[in-house]
């Protein structure tokens, strides 16, 4: 009882004030430590296949001996249709998955973006399993370019090596579908968007003939020409459009077999050299991370799991020992154990982190950082809330300003037989003017449609200097808002101010905690970079306001992005268009949402604390002033 | 004449607003009726063409279970052309229902009935949002939007809620009665509403000079008038398709919860987890728990009948057995009729976070249930939980607060004073 009339009573502490800012400052560097110490042996676990049904490596492979020279054969025949034209290489490899006695049809497409065509065809043929009721299929996926448009030579070869040798075993009780994409991500996407009928009619052709619900799908991706190249890793690639991931299963079942049954080594996120050291795998991590935060296709493989069927890509790196029949038969063990199923994939984990080929952390270990990230914006946003509801001009309670006219209006208040004089201000609550906020803050959102629609319909040519003009245009809005409104008749007063950058922050971390279900590593990443608006505030001191908006200015979303291109490129400026194009690409094309969180979510945020700090910067806002107390 | 102009440019403005989504984004109506939190198994407007579609080929439209929803509604879309190909007749009638909701919420705020009633005038009363800002709250608001784009047929009911309200409050017996004949017809349990609507309705004629009239002479004519309009709705029903079959159909599915669809409420995932023999106990205990709140509010605010209403239609929203954003949307309507005791509220802040969490959380659930295979139905159970939790914490908040303000009128020293629990 007087517990709670003594918190009653603290409620009204404006020292209480005093404390979000670092709660909110505590809660970053807690979310950034707790990243930090997932790569720890303590922290992280071992990798495990969950689904009993799987039993990696547990069957004999015969995928061997006289199998080799088909491939062979198949490896010049692949070599010899490079430099035929698209229908007479596609007719050549139906005829052969035709001898090998699949049903066999293509598919046309054509997606346009950024005012280029992208146009394909697929091809692709289905075995009837022999104990199968066309209810449930697994797909082989190799397509006829990987993702640095090398032609995939040893790898189309192995799919209709492995067709034709699959065709001839009695085990199987789901159909097999052998698909041999005309590119990496166009064509998959196009392909799995036409099975399950929704595709868009009008640019791409439906499949003439299907099966039964996709169970799992594996790509080859083994560029090697027609002489063979000995690998010595398998770079296993796992992340899906939007940071979806496959369930980890099928990432260990692969593993399992590639290293405990061939003998091949597995690496991940193109961490070639990996010593199981803290900095590699925070660095895998790190990588991973940011491949899942950018949500970009990243083998043909991506397409496939937002329609939540598991997939991933077998890719072949470095020099080695390793041939094509190891390759293949890790692919004949695998789709052994994918046959095995009963069930669709679940047991395992959707959401993990991975370090190591065998070492992941799961969701509930690792969502918390982002939720803490997340959580910083709302507190401060609750603290500014509440200041928003204070007297405009508190007195401190060591005032040095003693004149008797000015003395504040104190209160007598009685309480379990104690009295106590507290300032009239403490204890009423002003009346917060919404109307203002709550629409700026509104359009501000909407604003950033703008720029979503220009991007996703802007033309190649034009991309980077459009993005350069927005870059300029933006980082010079907020001065020009700011004056605009302080000329206005709806100038902010210090509580709208303050208001606004409530409501925009509460927004900003309720979007970021909605999106750290959805693609953890997205709204982690943004919330770093977004975490300097928790700290910006209104100030009467141009050398504050103007350090504001520096750092603001570092941290607006197209300078974080102009500068990350540059530095993951190496300084080569020309591969943001390479970006840009691919964003645009993937808005089109693979329906990725990576821009709407950046423009609707992270640049409104950004742009109205700048419009506040602004404020300031032109001390327009005379109210905020007195507001330093 | 200020006022029609601004009412005007509101009304042109939410139109505007409502007209440019259907026509600007043609899938945007498909896409939202296939929300669960928009759309039930009772108010489908998907559910609604496959009645229709049985309608006007001369089968019974609730052969095959799919259709839930009154048998009256469906002369009235046989009239509109078919909504897939030319969806505008549709979406202007739609259009037009929001605006006359919002018309009649206007002229509830225009009563003054939310801050002095006849035995109650809140020492508040000049503390007031115009009634153009109420209009612009429930036009503009999200929920609103969200519900007139997706067409579930509880806009409509709705709508005659709410002139239903608009009525009584100007004392209008007849229109009032029947908006509530129409509105239980169509969905059910704004029947419950009719005790705080005779309120207002008996305060309406004791205040003007008609002079104050038997109350139980009252009551008995209107219950009479609701009955006789109720029955010749069912009656008319029952002879367009031409059995009563349509009551179990239709109510029985209200009150039995056949369907468990997920929706925003609390009824589905409880139903789904019980054992069938304790089914229609609980049933009993859910629907009971509803009706509790009718007596005991009508009678404690007995004063103020119109927040009766509007804490009633909030109750609704949570504790109905096919809740949607359409019924928090007519709930959170009339909350700012009661705008002089917000700053009595105490949690407003966390209500309105709460709201606005679980409206962005929800869908990303229902997504990583549904779609992306990664969630279960507990991750989407449990936001419903907050949601409803949040709009408990409003009707609770909002009940404090008008409590309170009559309180300060008995007692006007304790003004400012915090309260104490002893």
């Amino acid at each position: 009882m007087s517990l709670i009339t003594s918190l009653l009573a603290l409620r009204r502490d404006a020292r209480l004030l005093k404390i979000p800012p670092y709660l909110s400052a505590l809660c970053v560097l807690v979310g950034i430590g707790w990243l930090l110490v997932l790569p720890l042996q303590e922290y992280s676990r071992g990798t495990y296949v969950s689904e009993n049904a799987l039993l990696p490596g547990q069957v004999h492979t015969y995928f061997t001996g006289s199998e080799h020279n088909i491939f062979r054969a198949y490896r010049h025949e692949v070599a010899e249709l490079v430099h035929q034209p698209l229908e007479g290489r596609n007719q050549r490899l139906a005829e052969i998955l035709r001898s090998s006695g699949l049903k066999v049809a293509t598919q046309n497409y054509e997606y346009s973006a950024s005012g280029r065509t992208i146009s394909g065809q697929n091809v692709y043929g289905i075995l009837q399993g022999p104990r199968a009721d066309a209810t449930e299929a697994i797909v082989l996926i190799a397509a006829w370019r990987n993702m640095d448009g090398e032609i995939n030579h040893s790898g189309v070869a192995l799919v209709l090596t492995l067709a034709r040798y699959f065709k001839r075993w009695s085990l199987w009780s789901k159909d097999i579908i052998f698909l041999i994409a005309g590119d990496s991500t166009a064509g998959p996407q196009a392909w799995v968007d036409a099975y399950h009928d929704s595709h868009s009619p009008a640019s791409i052709e439906p499949l003439s003939i299907k099966s039964g619900a996709l169970q799992g799908a594996v790509a080859i991706d083994y560029p090697a020409g027609p002489w063979g190249h000995r690998f010595d890793k398998l770079h296993i690639v796992y992340d899906g459009i939007n940071g979806q991931l496959p369930n980890l299963d099928l990432f260990n079942t692969a593993v399992s077999i590639a290293s405990g049954q061939m003998g091949i080594g597995c690496t991940l996120q193109r961490m070639w050299k990996h010593d199981d050291s803290y900095q590699a795998r925070l660095q895998t991590m790190l990588r991973g991370m940011i491949s899942q935060g950018l949500g970009h296709a990243s083998g043909p493989h991506s397409s496939f799991i937002p329609y939540h069927v598991d997939a991933i890509t077998l890719q072949t790196v470095g020099d080695g020992w390793h041939d094509e029949m190891s390759l293949g038969r890790t692919v004949e063990s695998l789709f052994r154990s994918l046959n095995n199923l009963l069930e669709h994939l679940h047991q395992s984990f959707f959401f993990y982190l991975l370090m190591q080929a065998n070492r992941f952390v799961s969701i509930g270990t690792y969502l918390p950082s982002a939720m803490l990230i997340a959580v910083n914006f709302t507190i401060t946003s609750i603290a500014l809330w509440v200041q928003s509801g204070r007297a405009p001009n508190p007195p401190s309670p060591v005032s040095t300003n003693t004149k008797p006219s000015e003395a504040p209006k104190m209160i007598a208040i009685d309480r379990d037989g104690m009295v106590a004089l507290i300032p009239e201000q403490y204890l009423t609550i002003i009346e917060r003017k919404l109307f203002l906020p709550l629409a700026f803050v509104g359009s501000a959102h909407f604003l950033g449609l703008l720029p979503l629609y220009i991007f996703n319909n802007t033309s190649e040519s034009s991309l980077t200097l459009t993005f350069h003009a927005t870059t300029f245009l933006t980082l010079l809005l907020p001065q020009l808002t700011a004056s605009a409104l302080s000329l206005s008749p709806y100038r902010p007063s210090a509580q709208e101010t303050i208001l606004i950058q409530c409501l925009s922050l509460l927004l900003l971390g309720m979007f970021l905690s909605a999106l750290a279900t959805l693609n953890f590593s997205l709204a982690f990443l943004v919330g770093i970079l977004a975490t300097p608006l928790t700290f910006v505030r209104p100030t009467s001191s141009r050398p504050i306001a103007g350090l504001q908006t520096l750092l603001l200015v570092a941290v607006n979303p197209l300078v974080v992005i102009t500068l990350a291109t540059s530095y993951w490129a190496g300084g080569d400026v020309s591969q943001l268009r390479t970006v840009l194009v691919a964003a645009a690409e993937g808005w089109h094309v693979w329906g990725l949402w990576t821009q709407v969180v950046v423009w609707l979510v992270w640049w409104p945020a950004w742009f109205a604390e700048s419009v506040v700090v602004a404020g300031s910067l032109f001390g327009k806002v005379v109210e905020a002033k007195s507001v330093k107390a | 004449m200020a006022i029609d102009k601004q009412k005007a440019i509101l009304f042109g403005a939410a139109a505007a607003v409502r007209l440019l989504l259907f026509t600007a984004f043609p899938s945007l109506p498909n896409l939202l009726t296939g929300r669960v939190e928009i759309s039930t198994p009772v108010t489908s407007f998907k559910r609604l063409q496959e009645g229709l579609f049985l309608y006007t080929h001369n089968v019974s439209p609730y052969d095959g279970g799919v259709f839930h929803q009154a048998p009256l509604l469906l002369p009235l879309f046989s009239l509109l052309p078919n909504p897939s190909t030319q969806p505008f007749a549709t979406n202007l009638l739609y259009t037009i229902v929001d605006l006359l909701g919002a018309s009649a919420l206007m002229q509830i705020a225009e009563s003054g009935q939310s801050v002095s009633s006849r035995l109650f005038t809140s020492p508040r009363k000049a503390l007031r949002w115009s009634n153009i800002a109420i209009g612009a709250s429930f036009l503009f608001s999200p929920f609103t939007i969200a519900t007139c784009i997706a067409r579930p047929t509880s806009a409509l009911a709705n709508f005659f809620v709410l002139s239903s309200i608009a009525k009584a409050t100007q004392g209008a017996s007849i229109t009032s009665i029947l908006a509530l004949a129409f509105a239980s017809y169509l969905s059910f349990h704004p029947i419950l509403l009719f005790p705080p609507l005779l309120l207002i309705l008996y305060d309406a004629y004791a205040g003007s000079s008609k002079g104050p009239s038997n109350p139980l002479a009252f009551s008995l004519v209107h219950i009479g008038g609701l009955a006789a309009a109720l029955g010749m709705l069912l009656y008319l029903s029952a002879i367009l398709t031409g059995s009563w079959e349509f009551l179990a159909a239709t109510y029985g599915v209200r009150l039995l919860l056949p369907d468990l669809t997920p929706n925003v409420g609390l009824w589905w995932y409880f139903f789904t987890e019980m054992f069938d023999s304790f089914r229609e106990f609980f049933l009993g205990v859910f629907w009971l728990h509803i009706l509790s709140y009718v007596g005991g509010l009508t009678i404690r605010l007995r004063q103020q009948p119109l927040f009766v209403v509007t804490s009633l239609l909030g109750i609704f929203a949570i504790f109905q057995p096919y809740p949607s954003i359409a019924d928090s949307s007519l709930y959170l309507a009339l909350v700012p009729l009661y705008r002089h005791v917000f700053p009595l509220m105490r949690y407003s802040f966390l209500a309105s976070s709460t709201l606005l969490y679980a409206s962005f959380l929800g869908p990303a659930f229902y997504y990583l249930w549904i779609y992306a295979g990664s969630g279960n139905a507990n991750f989407f159970y449990a936001i419903t939980l907050v949601w409803s939790l949040g709009l408990s914490v409003v009707v609770g908040d909002s009940l404090y607060a008008v409590l309170r303000d009559e309180w300060e009128v008995e007692r006007p020293e304790m003004r400012g004073k915090e309260v104490r629990r002893i």
